[in-house]
């Protein structure tokens, strides 16, 4: 029986070991690239680090000295921040009221925003470009937040899910002690969903972040690249030098590798709630 | 009382205003304007399009390029469909008693979270003709035969783009069949296993029974996924050698951004929304008949 147990532990153990293989070898066969001098690249296998003596940190420095990663970080940066405060504000309160109040007309609205999960997203550009055009957003940081603000709103589900663990009697009580809506939303509940918005602030970061299409669909001007769009260019003027490129790989991945890290407990939270839908 | 409601109603309109109209303006009128435009010959700047009726119904209908990119879309959903079967035996191994499993569940759920552009550079660095990594490890394997140009060669590039996007996407099935798994309660597991149930039955009777709902989104995402595979191929191949490995989203938005033929790429865009829709429906009652029988 212990033997048994053991083998079968050494099996486990073998098969999750594989896995980590395969998922970590991408990823660690460009780090290597990213250490090597032009020359290395033909005389060294890619799967070997260059010897210690000719390691190299001038394909990081490439990169990291280009001005449009800084612009790429900032442009990153200003979308993500004012995306998300908004995506949690109408997420919070749209939420709060869907689960807790009945009013009229409140199946079409409940219908409409579930429509807007499963409106496919790439193809829908096609017709949201010219309302885009329109109003005068194009090649401007608007675009992407506005599209990001109103559409995927993954976060409804995970707020209506934390929503209704909460006790009604809660509202009621501060209703009848004379507290005002606006005031029973800001002071009782957004706090309450404290946990819930951590989850979706991460998970809206790691997905504005990786998000390529909007960004290069809609801004084009080199001064609006981001992260993403950064790393299309620089791989396009780098053609055909792997090494160069690599660097700049392993520093685009490097924003949302670190945050998994650091917030996965909530990330792997928001993921199971989100698919878990009605 | 009275007041009560005024003010309730006044909280409800002030509040849902401006998310309810953005939803309007930049989801549901761009998906309804796409009906509109697939029956007009819209070339993206003009101040007018003409009504062309069902024009461009007929001719997507007889392109060869577009029923290619379709094709392909399928590889995608097979192999993702093929690879279900391992993600489920990952997941249960995963939850099962198992040393360093948070570490293998960190590991497992990583791709997903990595920058998509970033991946795809990495695989085509990963596969290049050229000193790549791959070659080479056939080479260390005495394998070197099976050595291909693997992102030009038509007849496997589908197969290889497929790889990179099970790579990226399987870890998040695993999750969510983890999940599934967990919310199992443990007295149920605990009663079978003093009952006498082995490790097959246990994953037979008690841990498939509960975890077909979420197989069933799984499919789901895995329908609307594949149909939708744009970023994998648009960086690392742009569709080619010729149409080879373009998909129907990537033709789309081909043929509106670079053709400017909008109103053919709507028509396409509805056929996308149709076809997920249909196969939705398609599925759910296939599934939910399964699990029907699955409770005789």
């Amino acid at each position: 029986m212990r033997t048994k147990r053991v083998l079968s532990q050494l099996l486990k153990q073998l098969l999750c070991l594989a896995m980590v293989a395969v998922v970590l070898a991408p990823i660690v066969l460009v780090l290597f690239a990213a250490f090597k001098t032009k020359a290395d690249m033909v005389k060294i296998s890619p799967l070997l680090l260059p010897p210690k003596s000719r390691f190299t940190l001038e394909n990081f420095r490439k990169v990291l000295n280009d001005k449009y990663l800084l612009v790429g970080f900032k442009n990153t940066g200003i979308i993500l921040v004012v995306s998300i405060f908004f995506n949690v504000l109408f997420g919070t309160i749209t939420a709060f009221i869907i689960e807790r109040f009945q009013f009229r007309f409140k199946k079409i609205i409940v219908g409409l925003f579930f429509a807007g999960m499963l409106i496919p997203t790439f193809v829908t550009e096609i017709a949201r470009f010219k309302i885009i055009n329109g109003l005068g957003l194009y090649n401007s940081l608007g675009a992407p937040i506005i599209i990001y603000v109103a559409s995927d709103l993954m976060q409804l589900y995970i707020y209506r899910q934390f929503i209704s663990t909460l006790p009604v009697s809660l509202d009621e009580s501060a209703l009848l002690d004379g507290c005002g809506y606006f005031e029973l939303f800001v002071r009782i509940i957004f706090p309450l969903l404290a946990p819930a918005t951590a989850t979706v602030i991460i998970i809206k970061a790691i997905n504005i972040i990786n998000d390529m299409y909007i960004p290069y669909l809609y801004m084009p001007k080199n001064g609006l690249r981001t992260l993403t769009t950064f790393l299309m260019n620089y791989a396009n003027a780098q053609q055909g030098s792997w090494q160069s490129l690599a660097a700049g790989i392993i520093i685009i991945m490097l924003p949302t590798i670190l945050i998994y890290l650091f917030f996965q407990k909530y990330i792997l939270a928001g993921i199971a709630a989100g698919a878990v839908k009605e | 009382m009275n007041s009560l409601d005024k003010k309730k109603r006044r909280f409800i309109l002030l509040s849902l205003i401006i998310p309810s109209t953005l939803l309007i303006c930049f989801v549901v009128f761009p998906a309804i304007d796409l009906f509109r435009m697939s029956f007009t010959n819209w070339d993206g700047y003009s101040e007018t399009s003409r009504f062309i009726g069902f024009e461009n119904y007929i001719s997507m209908f007889k392109n060869k390029d577009l029923w290619q990119s379709l094709r392909n879309n399928a590889v995608y959903f097979f192999t993702h469909l093929l690879m279900i079967p391992v993600e489920l035996a990952f997941a249960v191994l995963l939850t099962s008693k198992l040393r360093a499993a948070k570490l293998y569940k960190t590991m497992v759920f990583m791709p997903y979270i990595i920058n998509g552009v970033a991946i795809s550079y990495a695989f085509s660095y990963f596969f290049s003709p050229i000193n790549g990594a791959f070659d080479e490890i056939l080479k260390v394997l005495h394998l070197s035969m099976l050595s291909h140009n693997w992102l030009s060669d038509p007849k496997i590039i589908n197969f290889v783009l497929a790889f990179v996007s099970l790579w990226r996407f399987s870890g998040y099935h695993v999750i969510l069949f983890m999940a599934a798994l967990q919310s199992l309660p443990q007295d149920v597991q605990e009663a079978a296993r003093v009952d006498g149930a082995n490790a097959w039955q246990m994953f037979r009777y008690i841990q498939i029974p509960a975890i077909m709902l979420m197989v069933d989104f799984v499919l789901f995402d895995n329908i609307r996924g594949a149909l939708q595979v744009f970023d994998i191929p648009f960086v690392m191949t742009a569709g080619g050698p010729g149409y080879s490995s373009s998909t129907f989203t990537l033709y789309t938005i081909k043929t509106a951004f670079t053709f400017s033929n909008f109103g053919m790429a709507s028509t396409m865009a509805v056929a996308i929304m149709v076809m997920i829709v249909v196969i939705y429906v398609i599925q759910n009652k296939i599934i939910h008949g399964l699990i029907l029988k699955g409770d005789k």
